[in-house]
């Protein structure tokens, strides 16, 4: 099959598809075949699931010759991040070392949902040693290697779902499964010019996916476009029974078509501090392309230590989640040098202290529940800066390197946010542009992010030197 | 104390509860690291602790009894 499929969108494949223009086959062997040609390059697999692909994607082939359609992401491949669990035989390595032959014997809901909708796993993708969860300072930290950028060979493809955002922007899959606890799907998706969907906590089921923060991850899509984000949320959010955070909200993209004629933005006083000046130019740039299609106003927050709640949050649940490693030492066998000794800093939390972030989290809750009520959606930078270096030091909230109250407020208080890409930097590598809602308003974002789309051309532009 | 002094003297409490319990694995420099972790900590648990809550303020992720069907 010619390699004209790579890079179109997931709405117009499956459209081709389904008119039967186009073999959900020779669809599966095109990316598995880049998957294992050009994965090794940017260190963006762990594993490539050729034999499940090929079954999915023979028995989607008869479903729909044989009338059985189920739906735009039917025979559409896709690769998940390497913390959801997968049945036959296929490794589940979290990205760390001591799990690289660790398999499970289940299929977490996410992919049992995928698979219902009829989408074909290429990949299990690469990711940063256990989301990132025990302080890692640059990119050099998961066993696969660290994640390389598309755009730039000497330049990181994010975290910790950096595997998810480069393989989109590789062309290696149509779509991928990221997971965010704070900035883990922003992140890659801005680092390599693709969308990332980080939905309402509580939106998609993490029956199944490694646990790092249980009150702060969510499990969301990497894609193309704005749009096939929604497409793929459909597909995996829900009620399940085996993760009782999850609500009974039906989500229907189809019905995010608009916000109903103009949209009203807000932009939170001081949002770009710290941001680099090619990141605060592609920033209000995009200011003037949203204006054209609705109103932008400054919005000021209490004063509250939103980065000290969700930060605090973190460092205790995930010190928790992985007690086991740490106590017994286990974490010596991580790749990043940070990794063998950081974690046991967080003896340092006290239990009243974890409780006063969880008791500011309501606070901080409804303090951006009240600021977003009249909005659709804040926006600000996805990220501050251009990706960094492969060789350098990341810059991280979490550590408390860089500020990022967006994400503070987005992932302490499980709101749902989408990056686009807005421009390049200085180093020729992709900003982005975030759009954040009130909860449940994954329509709303999305339908802002798609008229942004919809009046630029960003989400055109691939990297070079892909074949 | 000043401030910075009681955060000082917290990091330095925290960081003896750390070469207490871990010690033997950590090198030098390795516990510095820990040190400057333990420094963030404890200066985001003052940033916590310095806003007043009320009483009526509760965790924002209530816990929910438990039953088995049925």
């Amino acid at each position: 099959m010619a390699e004209d499929v790579v890079f179109v969108p997931v709405r117009r494949l499956g459209a081709l598809i389904r008119e039967r223009r186009l073999s959900p086959v020779a669809l599966a062997e095109t990316f598995l075949d880049r998957l294992e040609r050009l994965g090794p390059r940017y260190n963006a697999v762990v594993t490539v699931t050729r034999a499940r692909a090929r079954e999915q994607a023979r028995r989607a082939e008869a479903e729909i010759a044989a009338g059985r359609y189920r739906g735009p992401l039917h025979g559409i491949p896709y690769g998940a991040k390497d913390l959801l669990a997968t049945s036959g035989g296929i490794p589940t390595t979290w990205g760390a070392a001591p799990f690289k032959d660790r398999v499970f014997d289940f299929d977490a809901t996410a992919i049992r949902k995928l698979e219902e909708a009829g989408a074909v796993l290429c990949a299990k993708l690469a990711m940063v040693e256990l989301a990132g969860g025990m302080g890692y300072r640059q990119p050099n930290a998961a066993f696969t290697g660290p994640g390389v950028n598309p755009w730039s060979r000497d330049a990181w493809s994010g975290g910790s779902s950096s595997g998810s955002g480069s393989a989109v922007a590789a062309g290696l899959v149509p779509f991928a499964i990221g997971s965010e606890t704070w900035g883990s799907i922003l992140s890659p998706a801005g680092n390599c010019g693709v969308a990332g969907l980080r939905p309402t906590y509580g939106r998609v089921s993490r029956h199944g996916a490694m646990a790092l923060c249980w009150t702060l991850d969510k499990l969301g899509p990497l894609a193309l476009t704005a749009d096939d984000c929604g497409l793929v949320l459909e597909a995996i959010a829900g009620r399940d029974p085996a993760d009782p955070t999850t609500v009974d909200r039906p989500f229907r993209h189809e019905a995010a078509a608009s916000a109903g004629g103009r949209f009203r933005f807000g932009v939170l006083r001081g949002v770009t501090d710290g941001c680099e000046e090619a990141v605060r130019e592609n920033f209000e740039r995009s200011l003037g392309v949203l204006r054209e299609i609705g109103t932008v106003e400054e919005v000021a927050l209490a004063d509250l230590p939103y980065d000290d709640i969700t930060r605090t949050i973190l460092f205790a649940e995930a010190a928790s989640a992985f007690e086991d490693l740490i106590e017994s030492g286990a974490i010596r066998g991580l790749t990043a040098p940070e990794d063998h000794y950081t974690p046991y800093a967080r003896d340092a939390i006290l239990a009243k202290d974890y409780l006063k972030a969880l008791r500011l989290r309501g606070v901080m809750a409804r303090e951006a529940d009240r600021a977003l009520a009249p909005l659709h959606a804040l926006v600000a930078p996805g990220r501050a800066s251009e990706a960094a270096r492969l060789t350098g030091e990341v810059r991280s909230a979490i550590r408390g390197t860089a500020r990022d109250v967006m994400g503070a407020i987005g992932n302490g208080a499980g709101l749902p946010a989408v990056a686009v890409p807005n421009g390049f930097g200085a180093r020729g590598l992709p900003t982005s542009l975030q759009f954040m809602g009130r909860a449940w308003e994954e329509p709303t974002v999305l339908a802002a992010a798609r008229a942004y789309q919809s009046r630029t051309d960003w989400h055109e532009r691939h990297p070079a030197d892909l074949t | 104390m000043s401030e910075p002094e009681v955060i000082r003297a917290e990091v330095e409490a925290m960081l003896a509860l750390v070469r207490e319990r871990y010690g033997s694995r950590l090198a030098p420099e390795e516990l510095e690291g820990v040190r400057t972790a333990i420094e963030g900590i404890v200066q985001a648990a003052h940033a916590l602790r310095a806003v007043r809550l009320t009483n009526a303020d509760e965790p924002g992720q209530p816990f929910a009894a438990y039953r088995a069907d049925p």
